[in-house]
């Protein structure tokens, strides 16, 4: 077999990304033309992903590990990039002379996340989080909305995300000089050894900062909301999909370094996760805005996510897989509401959903289940994805993070109730204008509905894949 | 004191002077200064740790260059984003800059 056969998704995803170029090269775009070129290839880049997940290899003198985990991720990766495209149809939050570059700055993000997950070197890591980070920097602030908040969140996102990435390479250069190398197998290998020495822990610890900000766990939350609320709505609805899962499969790599030898890293991670997830709960009650509520909960969910890493056993890692497609599916629903209901492309209240079950009952639907998932409410996806990280932490005995955990859940059932209740519930004041679902619309919001129940209801098959992509990690 | 200690002390005063001055600055070219003052203290890092322990003596100096061939885009992309603001609110303090609150 030619070498060059593992490297195909990312390729399609050079090549989309060359595409997009060329398109922004020309005076006039039609919009339909793009939209439609848009989806064909984000549909074309999922079956390709799809096509080539059972491929195992290395590339690149062993830089670049290609195995179930890493693919895995990536076809979780194309699907969260195809959603994105496609409910891009009208995409009135951005200036329609920058919509090739904003379909080539998703592809570019992707191929650096794509990159990102397949890494096994230091410096690979290094460049394709600077390669996906570069894209959402600029994808942040393309927004067009009157006032000048939009460049504002840009900046702040920039700022953040440098310091976030200085520290990061900062403690990979802190893991070089322990293990001597930068493989990610040899680390694997020599740091268990020396994680008592204060380099090597310092070292990881300032490595996986890079991380948690992308996950936007407790210390490096504070972009979130404001980038949440700032950004247009599909910029925003990748970054809290496709995003968050390439970050959580870094943080699994780095945290899985440790070997479990060193017990500060796990306390360390431990006090981070509850401090994330009542942090996160708390400030999401007082929320307005639909978009900073949801923001306030995916701190939250970093930390949920965190427990079952924190496990640092293979069926810990299987579930923080899980988790993160469960999170990828119920936030893509959630947000996809948010992208039909806001059609010129503004931010939406909580109070604007009101009467929203007369205006669009498979909308309103599709936003319950979505809610519901992420409370963890049977039977919805998000159940199972909560059952199954909370059984990995009771295996290894951390009883007191599971009831923190539990709590957690409650609080966070309120203020999505709160939601689902000016859905269903409440009637609007001076009635809105029925919101206008095409068919493309309903058929991605059956599909979520669809997905989100069959996950729940029958996991077998997908644990099964979890708990083999969790096995082939080095 | 052994010599790489040197270095590495000298890499920390880096580190955080830069991180000082990103806490401290207003100003928002001084801010990214500061990024850079981060960065150049991981090269020093792994150009110490590359001279007096790797076993393979040209790893650190290529991840040396990679960091300062990023840390070029990263000023040219800060920089595009500081011009659009400048655009809009005539001024690149930081202060003017905070409608988004809660």
């Amino acid at each position: 077999m030619m070498k060059w056969v593992l490297f195909v998704p990312e390729l399609f995803y050079v090549s989309m990304a060359l595409v997009f170029f060329l398109f922004s090269l020309r005076k006039k775009v039609e919009q339909k033309l793009l939209y439609n070129t848009a989806v064909i290839l984000g549909a074309v880049g999922l079956v390709v992903t799809v096509a080539f997940a059972r491929q195992h290899g290395m590339l690149f003198f062993d830089a670049y590990r290609v195995d179930l985990f890493s693919q895995v991720f990536k076809v979780f990766l194309a699907l969260g990039t195809f959603w994105v495209i496609f409910a891009c149809s009208e995409l009135r939050g951005v200036n329609p002379r920058q919509h090739s570059e904003f379909f080539m700055l998703i592809s570019i993000c992707t191929l650096g996340m794509m990159m990102l997950v397949s890494s096994a070197e230091l410096l690979t890591i290094y460049i394709s989080i600077e390669l996906s980070s570069y894209a959402l920097y600029l994808l942040v602030p393309m927004r067009r909305i009157s006032g000048d908040l939009y460049v504002e969140t840009g900046i702040k996102y920039f700022m953040i995300g440098v310091t976030a990435s200085a520290f990061m390479i900062f403690g990979i250069s802190f893991i070089f000089g322990v293990t001597k190398s930068t493989y990610v197998a040899d680390i694997a290998r020599v740091l268990p050894t020396v994680i008592s020495e204060p380099a090597a822990i310092i070292g990881l610890i300032l490595a996986l900062c890079g991380f948690f900000f992308k996950q936007a766990l407790f210390p490096f939350h504070s972009w979130a909301p404001d980038v949440y609320q700032g950004a247009a709505n599909q910029v925003t609805t990748y970054i809290a999909t496709a995003s968050k899962m390439a970050a959580a499969a870094m943080v699994i790599r780095f945290v899985g370094f440790s070997g479990g030898e060193s017990s500060l890293l796990v306390q360390l991670l431990i006090t981070l996760s509850i401090v994330s997830m009542t942090f996160g709960n708390l400030v999401a009650i007082i929320q307005k805005d639909l978009k900073r509520l949801l923001a306030y909960s995916s701190i939250a969910h970093a930390g949920y996510m965190l427990i079952g890493i924190l496990c640092l056993s293979e069926r810990g890692f299987s579930s923080a897989v899980y988790y993160a497609m469960a999170y990828l599916v119920m936030n893509f629903a959630v947000f996809l509401v948010i992208i039909m209901v806001a059609e010129d492309g503004r931010n939406l209240q909580i109070k604007e959903l009101a009467g929203l079950h007369k205006r669009s009952p498979i909308l309103a639907l599709t936003l319950m289940l979505g809610l519901f998932g992420l409370a963890g409410i049977p039977p919805t996806v998000g159940f199972t994805g909560k059952f199954l990280v909370f059984a990995a932490a009771l295996e290894k005995g951390y009883l007191l993070l599971v009831i923190i955990g539990m709590i957690n859940a409650t609080i966070s059932l309120y203020y999505y109730l709160i939601v689902i209740k000016a859905a269903y519930l409440l009637e609007p004041v001076n009635p809105y204008p029925p919101v206008r679902v095409d068919g493309r619309a309903r058929a991605m919001s059956m599909v979520l509905i669809v997905a989100m129940v069959y996950l729940g209801l029958f996991p077998d098959r997908f644990v099964a894949l979890t708990e083999a992509a969790a096995r082939s990690l080095p | 004191m052994n010599e790489l200690s040197t270095y590495l002390i000298v890499a920390a005063i880096l580190f955080s002077m830069g991180l000082l001055g990103l806490l401290q600055r207003r100003n928002l070219i001084g801010m990214l200064i500061s990024i850079e003052l981060m960065l150049n203290g991981a090269s020093l890092n792994f150009m110490a740790f590359n001279r007096f322990l790797a076993p393979e003596p040209a790893v650190g100096q290529i991840v040396t260059l990679f960091i300062m061939g990023l840390a070029a885009a990263e000023a040219a992309i800060g920089l595009s984003i500081i011009l659009a603001l400048f655009r809009r609110m005539h001024s690149i303090n930081v202060e003017r800059a905070q409608q988004l609150r809660g």
